[in-house]
């Protein structure tokens, strides 16, 4: 059994001056596998998440489908808030309603509003068919190689070596220094560049 | 299956003069994506028919989704990455 | 240089090129070749007499072909290490039969050794930091008005920075490299290659309105009574303290001309630079000593090998492309690879070091932890119905997709099969594999068919 929650965010009033989000609610809650709908002034704050939290434990939700900004933004966010509710990360989706629909929507609220319920419709469609994904982890040697030792490998090579990691330094010259070692007095303080 | 059902009945065409096409939009993450966003951060008006699709990159947009779309009545579509 | 050498925690490979990568984040296989110096840097000195004696002179690549160099060199005399090594193609011992051994004769030290080999060593690294630098457009190949390189008093910049530099070939002085007079009247032309669509690149090389200013003041300082010229298209100074340096160059006397020059004609030992300036609308004619060329920033030779070597892209300029252009300038789609300086595009000095430290925080942040969680989004491969055709493996863009043999059991008989398989660790997740199978076996987690298919039915409602 889908039970797919979704939660409209205003964004203050960068989606809501635009989208009507109260009949995006009553719309989204048509939506199959719909079984939770709220609206929240701004979904990524403490108050937000904690309204996600909350919802998903009261109501059994199993999928989350977050209707903010971009997923660009705050799917990290909200990928923790759903680990915090007890639900795998990648159960989540976002519809993305700011930037690719109230922001470039605004003169026409209707419209903006439609395709509002359109991308939660998708969105809650996608998410119905997610499914928990397991992050895999390796093994990480803690040790650097740089290709190239001008002014950029050498720099990066002691910024690491200086945080206490061995670092290969690998060079097809035979001497360091690069092209800046070639240069005589550099702009624009004109120190030398050896 | 159910997702059509709910689907309510088609509009009759609109007038020549109000009718919009639908185009679907698979956009890769890291730059078509990304370009819709900067558009609405650049508040950078366009129709509201254009569906965008996330995929993690345009070599993702498999020819079944494009055929799958048009099945579905899609009048556009658009891979960009 | 010294403190890079000198720092315990750094081993320093020098004459050394990077033959082969494999791996992934946290464990790449690297195979390093050190070529064959010549000369055993643990028993030299450095005390420079088998430079002195070596009968073979070449011209000097790292001054940029202004003086001669012998066949066993040091770069300059402050490289690092400051030992020799012996240029085999140009050495008579090893182009004539062992018929010279001065150097090893001469070597108080006995550290000459014309038996070394090449050494390929093989070592395992968690991080990748790729700063390969840029080398110059060649212009020579490109501008035929400006002499196609056969007049040897039209120099780039870079052969004028060896001049001024006091341990170049003539010791600080700005010199004709015709006739070794100083030059009284000196001419830069600005963007060549850059910002020049029929002949060069298309973008701004950035850092040649700054080194123009540079060396105008270098003139006017160095040579009393001397005249600079500079042609230009824009004058751009985007940065700290850059636009005031530039215009102390145009107070001290440099005198910017406006306008592309069309021609260089040489006449008797001078030059005579034909051009327009665009802000008068009339022709100008200067007669210059010395004509510089400001030469764009090109990605240096052989970094596409490496691009390819590591799997990073490369812009349509052959500059490394970064993950985003904002957000994470320094990393590579290749997770565990990031990027410093101008291989990843056109930088000063300033940038490139930002850069580089920058770089250096993302090694360090995958350092501080012992093992790292992976992006789950990877492709994964429905073993009954792969067919083993490996479509898949070639168009990976990250080399993650592999061939391998899986024994299975089929009416009581044990049958060998061939599949597909993913080092989760090297996917990145782009599924173009999934678009490219035609058994439809691959699948990419969290942007499954079913799901892209479930949202491409609800768009179509």
């Amino acid at each position: 059994m889908k039970r797919v929650g979704v939660f409209i965010c205003h964004c203050g009033s960068n989606i809501s001056a635009v989208v009507d989000v109260n009949s995006v609610a009553e719309a989204a809650k048509k939506i199959p596998n719909v079984a939770y709908v709220t609206h929240y002034k701004y979904m990524c704050s403490d108050p937000g998440q904690e309204e996600i939290v909350k919802a998903v434990n009261e109501h059994n939700l199993n999928r989350v489908v977050v209707a903010s900004c971009s997923p660009r933004l705050h799917e990290p966010t909200f990928q923790k808030t759903l680990q915090r509710a007890g639900l795998n990360p990648y159960l989540l989706e976002i519809a993305n309603i700011r930037e690719q629909c109230s922001w470039v929507h605004s003169k026409f609220k209707d419209l903006a509003t439609a395709k509002a319920i359109a991308l939660i419709r998708m969105m809650v469609a996608k998410a119905a068919e997610n499914v928990p994904l397991l992050r895999p982890s390796v093994y990480i040697r803690k040790k650097a190689l740089v290709i190239g030792g001008g002014i950029a490998g050498m720099q990066a090579a002691l910024d690491i070596a200086d945080a206490g990691y061995p670092v290969v330094l690998v060079e097809r010259d035979n001497t360091i220094g690069g092209k800046m070692a070639m240069l005589d007095k550099t702009f624009p303080t004109l120190d030398c560049s050896a | 299956m159910s997702l059509e059902k709910t689907t309510a009945p088609k509009p009759a065409p609109a007038q020549p003069g109000n009718w919009e096409p639908k185009i679907i939009a698979f956009c890769c993450h890291w730059c078509a994506y990304t370009a819709a966003d900067l558009a609405g951060l650049s508040r950078i008006q366009y129709p509201a028919a254009v569906r965008i699709i996330r995929v993690p990159c345009s070599g993702r947009a498999n020819p079944q989704f494009i055929l799958k779309a048009f099945q579905k009545g899609a009048d556009g579509i658009l891979v960009a990455g | 240089m010294v403190a890079a050498s000198q720092h315990p925690n750094i081993t320093l490979m020098t004459y050394s090129e990077v033959e082969e990568v494999g791996g992934y984040v946290g464990n790449f296989r690297v195979k390093i070749r050190q070529k064959a110096k010549s000369v055993n840097h643990d028993l030299c000195t450095g005390c420079g007499i088998c430079w002195e004696k070596c009968p073979n002179t070449i011209l000097n690549e790292y001054n940029q072909g202004l003086n001669l160099r012998k066949a066993i060199y040091i770069r300059f005399p402050q490289a690092v290490p400051n030992k020799p090594v012996i240029d085999r193609e140009n050495c008579r011992q090893f182009q004539m039969d062992g018929k010279c051994g001065v150097c090893k004769e001469v070597c108080q030290a006995g550290a000459i050794d014309y038996e070394q080999q090449d050494l390929i060593l093989e070592e395992e690294f968690g991080s990748i930091v790729v700063a390969t630098g840029f080398d110059l457009f060649a212009w020579e190949k490109a501008y035929g008005e400006y002499g196609y390189g056969k007049y040897p008093d039209v120099i780039s910049g870079l052969q004028f920075e060896r001049m001024s530099n006091s341990s170049g070939p003539t010791e600080g002085k700005i010199l004709r490299p015709s006739d070794g007079k100083e030059p009284q009247r000196v001419v830069f032309i600005k963007c060549v290659g850059s910002r020049d669509d029929a002949k060069g690149k298309s973008y701004c090389s950035k850092v040649c309105c700054m080194y123009t200013a540079k060396h105008a003041h270098q003139v006017l300082e160095k040579i009393e009574g001397s005249e600079v010229y500079v042609f230009y298209i824009d004058v751009r100074t985007p940065g700290k303290g850059y636009e005031e340096f530039y215009r102390h160059s145009l107070e001290e006397g440099a005198l910017y001309i406006r306008g592309r020059v069309s021609n260089i004609i040489p006449k008797n030992s001078s030059l005579i630079v034909r051009g327009e300036d665009t802000l008068l609308g009339r022709q100008v004619e200067v007669e210059a000593d010395l004509v510089v060329l400001a030469t764009a920033m090109t990605p240096s030779y052989g970094s596409d090998a490496v691009a390819r070597m590591i799997g990073i892209g490369t812009d349509k300029d052959g500059f490394f492309e970064e993950a985003h252009p904002k957000l994470r300038p320094v990393e590579c789609h290749t997770a565990g690879v990031y990027l410093a300086g101008t291989c990843q595009g056109v930088k000063d000095i300033p940038d490139t070091v930002s850069q580089a430290s920058g770089s250096a925080v993302k090694v360090c942040a995958l350092f501080s932890v012992d093992e790292r969680e992976l992006d789950p989004l990877t492709s994964s491969v429905n073993e009954s119905i792969c067919s083993g055709c490996s479509t898949c493996v070639l168009v990976c863009p990250f080399k993650a997709i592999e061939i391998k043999t899986v024994t299975e059991r089929f009416y009581g008989q044990t049958l060998q099969r061939q599949v597909a398989a993913v080092n989760e660790a090297l996917c990145q997740g782009c599924g173009t594999c999934t678009a490219a199978c035609r058994s439809g076996a691959i699948n990419l987690k969290g942007f499954t068919n079913e799901q892209i298919l479930a949202e491409v039915k609800a768009a179509c409602l």
